[in-house]
């Protein structure tokens, strides 16, 4: 039987520089950022992960903002999908998406319907979402008036960054893992912004169903 | 997969209700925290000015509010001290400074 | 022998940084007046003990409280008051009664002079208020300032310099020994206030108290650290030598033998289960809890000269100031000046007195000092406090966790 590979664009050119910039920025932050809080090195070594943390957050900070400020749509969009939750939800987490079993049983179970990000996909959107922004303005102040602020709010902050940059390494693994075992999407993030019919309609039905529409062809890449 | 492709999302997906609910959360979000910081920032000599208040509050009540009125300090010089500068006052309430880029241990 | 910064049997190194809780966030480096903190951002800092003033404003600053002081009297003292053969007469700050109830969670600004008076009495103290002490300093201070004025107006030869530098911050004393020794002589020569209190206490409160010298234990409660290392100068043993003069054979102290700082003498009360705001209030013991208006605000950036000027006009112009408050002395601006035209009975002539009053040394004192090398200074008479705000914000006051002593623009 024929694939439908006909394809729809699932992640449009700005979406995918703003992801982009944003993946090259957080791995040496999340890197450097364990580094400083572990402070294994050398004090000149510590001296030049900070400099890269500092280099590499300013990077992040600048992507946010003007992706925030030229595709306002887009993160609005992004922001409703997240934190749209239901019943099917509950019952994808219940099974966790079919993934472990078909990692280590080989198995393929029945997952609740999904619409464009699945309920992990989602959960992992809130954090970045949340923390995401919390790690940058905690991140700036600490970074930039540390000694004006009150000595008990920069302690909070310290708390706020530390906890939001480690909850976000955590998800990394995960994130990188599905990302790329669910390969027409990372070709579709990584590379040209489509997904086959056929994949979206496994994974994602309801936004086939409810979202997804036929263009005229001048409105094609 | 080079093709142009065929299908996209739906531009409508929201209604401008729901939009600017959500763009107005957003904005709060990050407004919020920033303004809250700024706050902060502006009030950070509270504690400050509030010492200081308290001490010229100190010297509005005070009986005497000149040095040379306070009594007991009249009682030092005539009972013990001279007078200011005085030979006493040398040895007893004058110093002299260390030049610190001379010293060696 | 190698330099240092330090005579002998003063103390180094007072505050550290623990290398284990310092972020490198580098905040502390913007208080340190004298740069004295190295490491690059990010690594773990350290203090350069021959560098630093051990002002403490780094300690208080550091958001993740990763700075102590090495030295603590708190023990000590609190084995002398328990010892029936020493009298422990306590020396207090005007800058701990305004900030001292801060640390058992009253509100900011409480004028507690009377409950801290009783607390100390209750633990064991004698009352020596160091606003009396700061009342004698404008009286040496006041007088020595209108002898140099004269002398200058007069063109002797050995007159004094002007412009004078009050000398009762001990932060800013040992800035001038350690990075402009050239400009000592401006200084004046009168001793800070505790200092004078230690001195005093010694000598006239051998008498006030009926008390053998050498069983007079003092203990200054001050709201900053550097004055630990001023009671550890060694040719502070005025006391010890007037009696040696006199006949005295008894083994060499200090005038001052112990300074706490408001936060230690808060947990020296915590420990003897005193809670200051339940404490009836006490009026003092002797004459030396009577101080005035001025010395009191002693505590606050720009009252060191005001009180000065309240003093030095009466004694120029025979008059009292008509207006006793000094508004251009007063509040956070770095540099402030303020300008008197003031007839001079001596001199039987109008003396266009110019003063200047700097804190947050490390940030305003610079251009300042320039000017006194250069010979082009404007003023007469120029208070400085190391710390921002003056003493109330000194490095040994309680920790304000909701509030910086970044008075600066930012």
């Amino acid at each position: 039987m024929h694939q439908d590979n006909r394809p729809i664009l699932k992640h449009p050119l700005n979406v995918r520089v703003f992801h982009y910039i944003l993946l090259l920025s957080f791995l040496p932050l999340a890197a450097t950022g364990l580094l400083l809080f572990f402070k294994p090195l050398s004090d000149s070594a510590m001296g030049l992960t900070y400099d890269i943390h500092i280099v590499a957050g300013v990077i992040m900070a600048l992507d946010a903002v003007a992706f925030t400020l030229m595709a306002f749509d887009r993160v609005v969009l992004f922001t409703n999908r997240v934190f749209t939750f239901g019943g099917n939800d509950v019952g994808w987490f219940k099974v966790l998406g079919g993934y472990p079993q078909k990692f280590l049983l080989g198995k393929k179970v029945a997952v609740p319907p999904m619409r464009k990000y699945n309920s992990g996909q989602k959960l992992f959107g809130v954090c970045v979402l949340l923390g995401g922004t919390a790690l940058i303005i905690t991140g700036l102040a600490l970074w930039l008036v540390p000694y004006a602020i009150p000595r008990d709010t920069a302690w909070l902050l310290g708390m706020i960054h530390l906890g939001c940059g480690l909850l976000l390494t955590a998800f990394l693994p995960v994130h990188l893992f599905l990302a790329v075992y669910r390969f027409d999407d990372f070709k579709a993030m990584m590379l040209h912004g489509k997904v086959p019919y056929h994949d979206a309609a496994e994974y994602t039905p309801l936004w086939v169903q409810e979202e997804v529409v036929p263009v005229s062809s001048k409105h094609a890449e | 997969m080079t093709d142009k492709y065929q299908f996209t999302e739906d531009g409508f997906l929201l209604s401008r209700r729901r939009f600017m609910a959500v763009g107005a959360a957003i904005l709060a979000l990050l407004a919020l925290p920033v303004g809250w910081l700024g706050n902060r920032i502006a009030k950070r000599n509270e504690y400050i000015k509030a010492r200081a208040d308290a001490l010229y509050m100190d010297d509005a009540i005070a009986k005497y509010r000149v040095s040379h009125a306070n009594p007991a300090i009249a009682r030092y010089y005539s009972e013990f001290g001279g007078e200011p500068l005085g030979h006493l006052s040398h040895e007893l309430l004058h110093t002299h400074f260390v030049d610190r880029t001379k010293l060696k241990s | 022998m190698t330099a240092t910064s330090y005579q002998p049997g003063e103390i180094r190194g007072l505050i550290q940084i623990d290398a284990l809780k310092c972020k490198g966030c580098d905040a502390c480096k913007q208080f340190c007046p004298t740069h004295a903190i190295e490491g690059a951002s990010g690594a773990p800092h350290k203090i350069d003990e021959e560098r630093c003033l051990s002002c403490g404003q780094c300690l208080i600053n550091c958001p993740f409280g990763a700075i102590h002081e090495t030295q603590s009297a708190l023990d000590t003292v609190l084995t002398k008051l328990q010892d029936p053969n020493t009298e422990v007469v306590g020396i207090l700050a005007p800058a701990v009664r305004v900030a001292i109830g801060e640390a058992f969670n009253l509100p900011k600004g409480q004028l507690l002079t009377n409950k801290l008076y009783g607390a100390m009495h209750q633990a064991g103290f004698k009352i020596f208020d160091c606003n009396f002490a700061a009342d004698l300093t404008i009286m040496e201070e006041g007088s020595e300032f209108i002898h140099r004025l004269h002398a200058n107006v007069r063109q002797e030869p050995d007159a004094g310099k002007l412009p004078q530098f009050t000398s009762c911050c001990p932060g800013w004393v040992r800035f001038l020994e350690t990075e402009y020794p050239s400009l000592l002589p401006h200084l004046s020569t009168a001793k800070s206030p505790q200092q004078m209190a230690g001195t005093v206490a010694k000598t006239y409160g051998a008498k006030v108290y009926e008390m053998a010298p050498e069983k007079i234990f003092t203990v200054a409660v001050m709201p900053c650290t550097s004055k630990k290392l001023e009671a550890s100068r060694p040719e502070f043993k005025s006391a010890w030598r007037f009696h040696q003069q006199h006949g005295s054979d008894a083994a060499p102290y200090a005038d001052v033998d112990a300074v706490l700082t408001t936060r230690e003498m808060a947990e020296l009360l915590k420990r003897l289960d005193i809670h200051l705001p339940d404490v009836a209030e006490y009026k003092g013991d002797s004459l030396f809890s009577q101080y005035t208006g001025a010395g009191t605000i002693f505590g606050n950036t720009g009252g060191v000269m005001e009180a000065a000027v309240r003093t030095a006009h009466k004694v120029l112009t025979g008059e009292e100031l008509a207006k006793l408050e000094l508004a251009p002395v007063r509040g956070l601006e770095g540099v402030k000046e303020a300008e008197l035209t003031i007839h001079d009975q001596q001199l039987k002539q109008d003396v266009q007195l110019k003063v200047a009053v700097v804190h947050d040394m490390g940030r305003n004192i610079r251009p300042l000092l320039e000017q006194v090398m250069a010979g082009t200074s404007p003023y007469h008479f120029i208070e400085v406090m190391n710390c921002a705000g003056g003493c109330v914000n000194g490095g040994g006051q309680p920790i304000n966790g909701s509030g910086t002593s970044w008075v600066a623009q930012l």
